[in-house]
């Protein structure tokens, strides 16, 4: 008998062990702590690291909780400290590896954060989802910000947080090779293809196409045409899922123009995100259209570069980037509802908050105030402004999830030469507009 | 071992699973699910009506199998195909009351030319801050000071008054001032507060130190189901349709919020009515099921011929070679694919460049195939080399020897004696290995993303499984809808059961050599 108890011993030590198992994973329920102010204002100090891609698992004790990318975590976490410390309270600063997704699915199970640091464009989909409070700026304090950001972080007429940079693509130079830079693309492309010609260069531009393409970089070839682009703007100034202008005359003439650069190799779907850089950093491209991410690596490679604003094309005006803004959003769940509003309303529009972030990020501040004092002394910031002063926000409506695959190859089929410009432009805007009919 | 002792062991074992149990209740009864607690004691009891009386001793070995069946596998399936029947996804999170009182919170609008308020959270004197009714002390920027409550505005007597530079009041004779902490506290009641003024609007707090006047544009009619949004000429009214809340009067028009609900078979049906699903449906599928068994054969192949090789006796540094060939297996599958999709590029990339070719091999149908087959045999092989050189190893030396004996020359052997018997350790692994590379996900969208797509549709790849079909369907809407990628699964689970069904009789036929 003994023989058959100790296996139903086993047996049983390995269900234990398997439901515990399942029960250990999930996080320690909040244990109130009680009466108010009976612990101690302190907080971590450092930002905490998740381990691995997980997402971090939120402090029940204390009484902020902000989550954010590593780059930022830093310089958020010493304003984060100095708030805890004015107001008598703890706050703690997680490293968020996926904010967005990893936001909203904590967000729903009530554990998510506070206060999370973001791009403008997920608006649509945060209010969708419910997951993001509005945030009421005095319009005196929103007056100090550039207005362009103030109105990425609007959606509907509302705002719901409070902006500190600004980012888009422009033109990168090799100044060695190229010591002024090219006001159109004709001018260019002639600069270019000469210098390929001396075997100075063995690709005249560098651009991420890839092969399904990519709607954020061939944007610009539409916007520079009258009516081109994606959506067209309601009175408001809100961008109207309704009104499609990927395939409108202007579309198609920056349509034309991609296909005129495809079929002149200066565009070209076997360059992509992972050889991008690389191809202007080796000097193998004198030219290359890309963001202030772009930088740190061209510095490192010894590159003696150039930031100017998007060139012109013929017949059009300047190509306009989208303007992508990063800003602070207050969860709409918020356990913390007053802190996480008192922190991003106070704190954001501080200028040496907006300069500690620009340090980090590098990218031009929103405050105006900040931005001033920046572009006095570091060249690269002012550039990147100027490269970016007739952009628009990119839309942050729901409806640009429909947009990014369909438009992006079709763009990309038009360089390929796989089809022309007008009807693969007229194709795509019909996918688009079924997919967002599909809701 | 003595039989006290056994006894022991097996009732702190016993114990300790039911404490375990009783912790994953109170979590579930903490969390609000009662039904999971209900599940929870059932299972306890079941445990212990099976390991603490003598009866029942098959059930001893068999319920912690079919526990984790249940919790892993018929779980999920069941999860899986309950989401099918809703239209869950973005914008269609939560209940439809929820999203009433999300429209209306989100539609207050500052009232034009009101004054902004310095303020500071308070309570009567004498009141407990966690519970007392929550009065604001403002300041407008003139420097006139109020009391807020339900009520409304009171004028606050300026004797006794202090204030900061800023103009926020810290003390006010009657009342307590509380501290960030506490306040904080009381962040719900904050957000419902709303002082009202006596132009419709309400004071409402942002943060913990200023105040302004706002009003919510869209109120909800509970008795006619209708939102009524008030700052547009004339209002516009909503009525609620297909879980969202749509503009009667243009149906283009909805608020972004909807709310969960059962949609029964609409989900199923859109997957078999859709026009584009049904036109790529067949070549999808076909690539599928090549892609699988070409996947399967020409790894299992390789990695076959080189574990007969190092299985002879006479090679040297055997260990070395082997230890080699484990790498690509041993390397991340996604570092490795992002690799080969480098190498792959028809201008930049090592494979053209070295062989002097210009196949545009991500680019065409048929290149982006044989990238794919070349990718995925070069991380499948080693997994098939080390299973087959575990099988090899077992089957005995004399077997081989009575076939050599019996004049069976090294392909007969290897035909009619080591064959079988490999397939017999490694049949089912190919079965496995078959329903894994059929949805393999990962490997498809890091290559090539299911393209080249054919002619003006991106929603029908060239190389597209149908796994990586079902997301880009499910997901290149304006909202994730997990309802609908739910039924794709469910109905892909169907597709490669019925396939598993030949494949697995087919090794038990295998099982009769031994």
């Amino acid at each position: 008998m003994h023989k058959r108890a100790l296996g139903a011993a086993a047996v049983t030590g390995v269900a234990a062990l398997a439901l515990s198992a399942c029960g250990g994973s999930s996080p320690t329920t909040p244990s109130n702590t009680g009466a108010a102010g009976t612990s101690k204002a302190t907080t971590s100090g450092t930002p905490e690291t998740p381990s691995g891609t997980a997402a971090p698992v939120r402090d029940a004790n204390v009484d902020l909780v902000i989550w954010t990318d590593a780059d930022r975590s830093k310089a958020v976490q010493k304003y984060a400290d100095q708030f805890a410390a004015e107001n008598g309270v703890t706050v703690k600063v997680q490293i968020s590896t996926d904010t967005r997704a990893q936001f909203k699915d904590a967000t729903k199970v009530g554990k998510g954060p506070d206060v999370i640091v973001g791009a403008h464009d997920w608006l649509g989909e945060l209010v969708q989802n419910s997951t993001v409070a509005p945030v009421n700026l005095s319009p005196d304090v929103a007056a100090k910000f550039l207005p362009s950001a103030i109105a990425a972080t609007k959606f509907n007429g509302q705002s719901y947080g409070v902006p500190y940079a600004i980012e888009n693509i422009g033109l990168m130079y090799n100044k060695d090779l190229v010591p002024n830079p090219p006001k159109t693309m004709d001018e260019l492309v002639a600069t270019g293809e000469k210098l390929v010609k001396e075997g100075k260069a063995k690709q005249v531009l560098s651009q991420f196409v890839s092969k399904v393409g990519n709607a954020y970089f061939a944007y610009p070839y539409l916007s520079a045409f009258p009516e081109g682009g994606i959506f067209a703007t309601k009175s408001n100034g809100d961008y109207d899922p309704n009104k499609l202008i990927v395939n409108s005359a202007g579309s198609v003439k920056g349509g034309e123009e991609l296909a005129k650069l495809g079929a002149a190799k200066v565009l070209s779907t076997n360059v992509d995100d992972t050889n991008q850089d690389a191809l202007f950093d080796t000097k193998a491209a004198p030219f290359m259209i890309s963001g202030p991410w772009s930088v740190a690596k061209a510095k490192d490679a010894g590159i003696n570069y150039g930031i100017a604003p998007l060139p012109s094309l013929t017949g059009g005006g300047a190509m306009q980037p989208f303007l992508g803004v990063q800003m602070f959003y207050v969860s709409s769940k918020a356990k913390n509802a007053a802190l996480a509003q008192e922190f991003v309303t106070n704190y954001i529009p501080r200028k040496d908050v907006q300069l500690a972030l620009f340090e980090v990020g590098k990218r031009p501040p929103a405050l105006k105030e900040a931005y001033d004092q920046v572009a006095a002394t570091d060249p690269d910031v002012k550039a990147w402004y100027e490269a970016g002063l007739g952009g628009k926000p990119m839309p942050n409506i729901p409806a640009m999830n429909s947009v990014w695959g369909p438009f992006g190859q079709a763009t990309a089929d038009i360089i390929a030469g796989k089809a022309g410009a007008k009807e693969r432009l007229d194709a795509a805007a019909k996918e688009i507009a079924a997919n967002i009919a599909k809701g | 071992m003595t039989k006290p002792l056994a006894l022991a062991i097996k009732w702190v074992l016993i114990v300790a699973t039911m404490a375990g149990i009783l912790w994953i209740a109170t979590k579930l009864a903490q969390a609000g699910n009662t039904m999971a607690v209900v599940i929870a004691g059932l299972v306890g009891m079941g445990i212990l009506a099976v390991y603490a009386t003598r009866r029942s001793v098959p059930l001893k070995y068999l319920v912690p199998g079919l526990l984790f069946m249940t919790l892993f596998q018929l779980w999920p399936v069941l999860y899986t195909a309950s989401l099918s029947t809703t239209n869950y996804g973005d914008g269609h999170l939560y209940s439809k009351e929820e999203s009433v009182t999300d429209i209306i919170a989100q539609s207050v609008r500052e009232v034009a030319d009101t004054p902004r308020y310095k303020m500071s959270i308070a309570t009567k004197e004498g009141g407990d801050p966690a519970t007392a009714d929550l009065v604001l002390l403002l300041t407008k920027p003139d420097g006139s000071m109020y009391v807020g409550d339900k009520a409304g505005l009171q004028p606050l007597p300026a004797t006794g008054v202090e204030k900061t530079s800023i103009g926020k009041i810290t003390k006010a004779p009657g009342y307590t001032v509380l501290n960030a902490r506490q306040a904080n506290a009381r962040s719900k009641d904050l957000s419902a507060i709303a002082i009202p003024t006596s132009d419709g609007g309400g004071i409402k707090p942002v943060g913990l130190s200023e105040a302004f006047e706002g009003r919510a544009t869209v109120t909800y009619d509970a008795k006619a189901d209708k939102l009524t949004d008030a700052s547009t000429q004339p209002p516009t009214v909503y009525a609620p349709k297909d879980a969202r809340w749509v503009n009667v009067a243009d149906p283009t028009m909805s608020f972004p919020q909807g709310w969960k609900e059962s949609v029964g078979f609409a989900n199923y049906t859109r997957i078999f009515t859709d026009d584009t699903i049904r036109s790529g449906f067949l070549g999808i599928f076909i690539w599928n099921v090549v892609f699988a068994i070409v996947s399967v054969l020409s790894t299992f192949l390789l990695g076959m011929l080189i574990a007969l090789l190092f299985n002879d006796p006479r090679l040297r540094g055997k260990a070395i070679y082997r230890s080699l060939l484990i790498l690509p297996y041993a390397l991340p599958g996604f570092v490795t694919a992002l690799v080969w999709k480098g190498m792959f590029n028809q201008d930049y990339g090592i494979i053209n460049q070295t062989l002097g070719l210009g196949i545009d091999w991500l680019g065409t149908p048929f290149g982006a195939k044989a990238a794919i087959l070349i990718t995925n045999l070069w991380l499948g092989f080693p997994y098939m080399f080390i299973v087959c050189t575990g099988a090899l190893q077992s089957i005995p030396q004399d077997v081989r020897e009575a076939a050599t004996i019996d004049g069976a020359n090294a392909f007969r052997t290897l035909r009619s004696i080591i064959m079988p018997l490999l397939l017999v350790a490694v049949g089912p692994l190919l079965l496995a290995s078959f329903a894994f590379n059929f949805n393999n996900f990962g490997l498809i969208y890091l290559l090539t993303k299911g393209g080249p797509f054919n002619g003006a549709d991106t929603s029908i790849g060239s190389s597209d499984l149908l796994i990586t079909y079902a997301f880009r369907l499910a997901f290149s809407g304006s909202a994730p809808n997990y309802g609908f990628a739910a039924a794709v699964s469910v109905i892909i689970f169907l597709l490669v059961a019925l396939m598993s069904i030949p494949g697995f009789r087919r090794t038990k036929a295998l099982e009769e050599v031994n």
